[in-house]
């Protein structure tokens, strides 16, 4: 990969290349397979930082560096909490926040990557119940080649009524799936 | 003149606060708008999809041909995978699979009004609210925050073009605060000409194995399935639309159940299943979406939707069969439609 196409691509990802070249490079990533896989692990690179799972891996850490440049954090969402539940809270995606605290932010994914399968719902119809989603250990359960295509024609059934803004979200996911699917064990764990 | 003096009090006010502008009726407003511009401009844009700690860059050209939008989605740099919306179908190309899902488009007629559209009902369920935004792509916006008022559905924050009402970013907020997707454009042309080529598949698709959904089985052909629904639904979700469609794999007709709440939506499908063997799989979750499937007497179901997982998987333990709305003197005599699977 050449330095030319390697500066295209970081004017793309920052929307600063001129439309002429635009079109000449989507064009060439549609053809060149090889530069897709190497934009994937360029994006990726540039992207882990603003990943959304990043502010998961240390909500305390994530306050500290929204409070150190001023960031307008935390709106709080007016509901009324079910008993036992816990409230739901709108924090503010920490995008910008982890890019202007890009090193400090990398050094905690070091330590802790990965920390976004670990996702708590509030069980419905049980105060004391709390359902918890882990990630399946690796290999042996992960769905089938069968079971996946018949998910994906879910998939794309069901894009064909959501919403347009829907759509584009759910057949995203569809388009990423192999990397993005995770099976996960469901479990109930009492609650407090 | 009453009416004449009412306008204009009304006119005052909104000059005079216009923090009172920013009311749940504006910000609806520009999600009506949002949603227009969605499915009625012709736009070619390129964004990154971020769920979890996986990106990837897509590229997405809508275009309207005589009042009907085709599109293609594609990922620029993982799996090479697309969608083509075309004018009679949806296919979804999975060049890494080798395989192509065929599944004939149904938004017709009453259908497409049956779409969701952010209707004053939204305010029972949601707090909507709108403020203006940072420039993006050297666009004025507005910020339109989606927040739910129960654990049901996600909330959302739009960062929508002042000009055109289409959202230049976009991210899916959990039940726990945390962003589950973020879709970010990188470049946005809106209402230019697009070249029917641009929806053409960059993927060869030949040796592929196609996989082509049946059309729509005829009700008399799919007795046995019909008459299910989901006893138990989370507040607001509302049946939208039910049909009966062949699925690829699956012998018998699939009943498809679509509810919405009138922003987010849900479908159902019910599956005659063998009885025994192995158990498919219960939750899956893909970027904001989540699949919950349970076997349910020798049916399977599947809830899917961008919804929490707790959502899905509650409709979907919730199914059972209505017995007043089975035709049981109607037996299945029709022919019932195959999948076909080319190579």
């Amino acid at each position: 990969m050449t330095n030319q196409i390697r500066e295209q691509m970081s004017a793309l990802l920052d929307g600063e290349l001129p439309p002429d070249e635009v079109g000449l490079l989507v064009r060439r990533l549609e053809r060149d397979a090889g530069l897709r896989k190497a934009f994937g692990n360029y994006v990726l690179a540039g992207e882990s930082l603003r990943a959304p799972g990043a502010i998961m891996a240390s909500p305390g850490f994530a306050a500290r560096v929204g409070a150190a440049i001023g960031d307008d954090v935390v709106p709080v969402a007016p509901r009324q909490a079910a008993p036992g539940r816990e409230p739901l809270r709108w924090r503010r995606p920490l995008a910008a926040t982890a890019v202007a605290a890009g090193a400090a932010l990398a050094a905690v994914l070091l330590v802790r990557p990965g920390t976004d399968q670990g996702a708590r719902l509030a069980a419905n119809g049980s105060a004391a119940a709390v359902a918890t989603l882990a990630s399946l250990p690796a290999g042996g359960s992960s769905p089938t080649l069968a079971q996946n295509q018949r998910l994906a024609s879910y998939l794309v059934a069901h894009g064909q009524y959501a919403s347009p803004l829907g759509r584009r979200n759910l057949w995203s996911s569809a388009l990423a799936a192999d990397t993005g699917i995770t099976r996960v064990a469901y479990e109930i764990v009492e609650g407090p | 003149m009453r009416r004449s003096l009412a306008v204009l009090a009304t006119l005052a006010v909104a000059v005079a606060t216009p923090q009172a502008r920013a009311t749940p009726d504006e910000a609806r407003e520009w999600l009506q708008r949002m949603t227009e511009s969605l499915a009625s401009r012709n736009y070619d844009g390129l964004f990154t999809h971020t769920s979890g700690n996986q990106s990837e860059t897509m590229r997405i050209v809508h275009r309207v041909e005589e009042g009907r939008s085709v599109e293609r989605l594609v990922s620029l740099d993982g799996s090479g995978r697309e969608i083509v919306r075309t004018a009679g179908e949806v296919h979804f190309y999975m060049p890494d699979r080798r395989v192509v899902i065929v599944e004939p488009r149904s938004d017709d007629g009453s259908l497409l009004k049956a779409l969701p559209a952010p209707g004053p009902r939204l305010d029972s369920l949601y707090t909507l609210s709108i403020r203006e935004g940072k420039k993006l792509l050297g666009r004025e916006v507005r910020v339109v925050d989606i927040r739910p008022r129960d654990a049901y559905r996600y909330g959302y924050r739009l960062w929508l073009d002042e000009e055109t009402a289409m959202p230049l970013r976009s991210i899916v907020v959990g039940n726990d605060g945390q962003a589950v997707e973020q879709i970010h454009f990188a470049r946005l042309e809106t209402d230019g000409k697009i070249d029917r080529h641009e929806l053409e598949p960059a993927v060869d698709a030949t040796g592929f194995q196609w996989i082509r959904a049946g059309k729509r089985a005829e009700p008399r052909a799919a007795v046995a399935v019909l008459g299910w629904r989901p006893l138990k639904m989370p507040p607001g979700f509302q049946l939208v639309a039910s049909r009966l469609q062949v699925m690829p794999g699956v012998p018998m007709p699939v009943q498809h159940l679509i509810f919405s709440d009138g922003f987010a939506s849900v479908s159902v499908f019910i599956e005659p299943g063998p009885p025994t063997g192995p158990a498919p799989p219960e939750f899956t979750s893909m970027g904001s979406a989540n699949a919950f499937s349970t076997r349910i007497q020798g049916h399977v179901v599947t809830a899917v939707g961008e919804v929490p997982a707790a959502t899905v998987r509650d409709i979907a333990t919730s199914v059972a069969p209505v017995q007043a709305e089975v035709p049981s003197a109607e037996a299945p005599t029709a022919e019932v439609p195959t999948a076909d699977v080319e190579r």
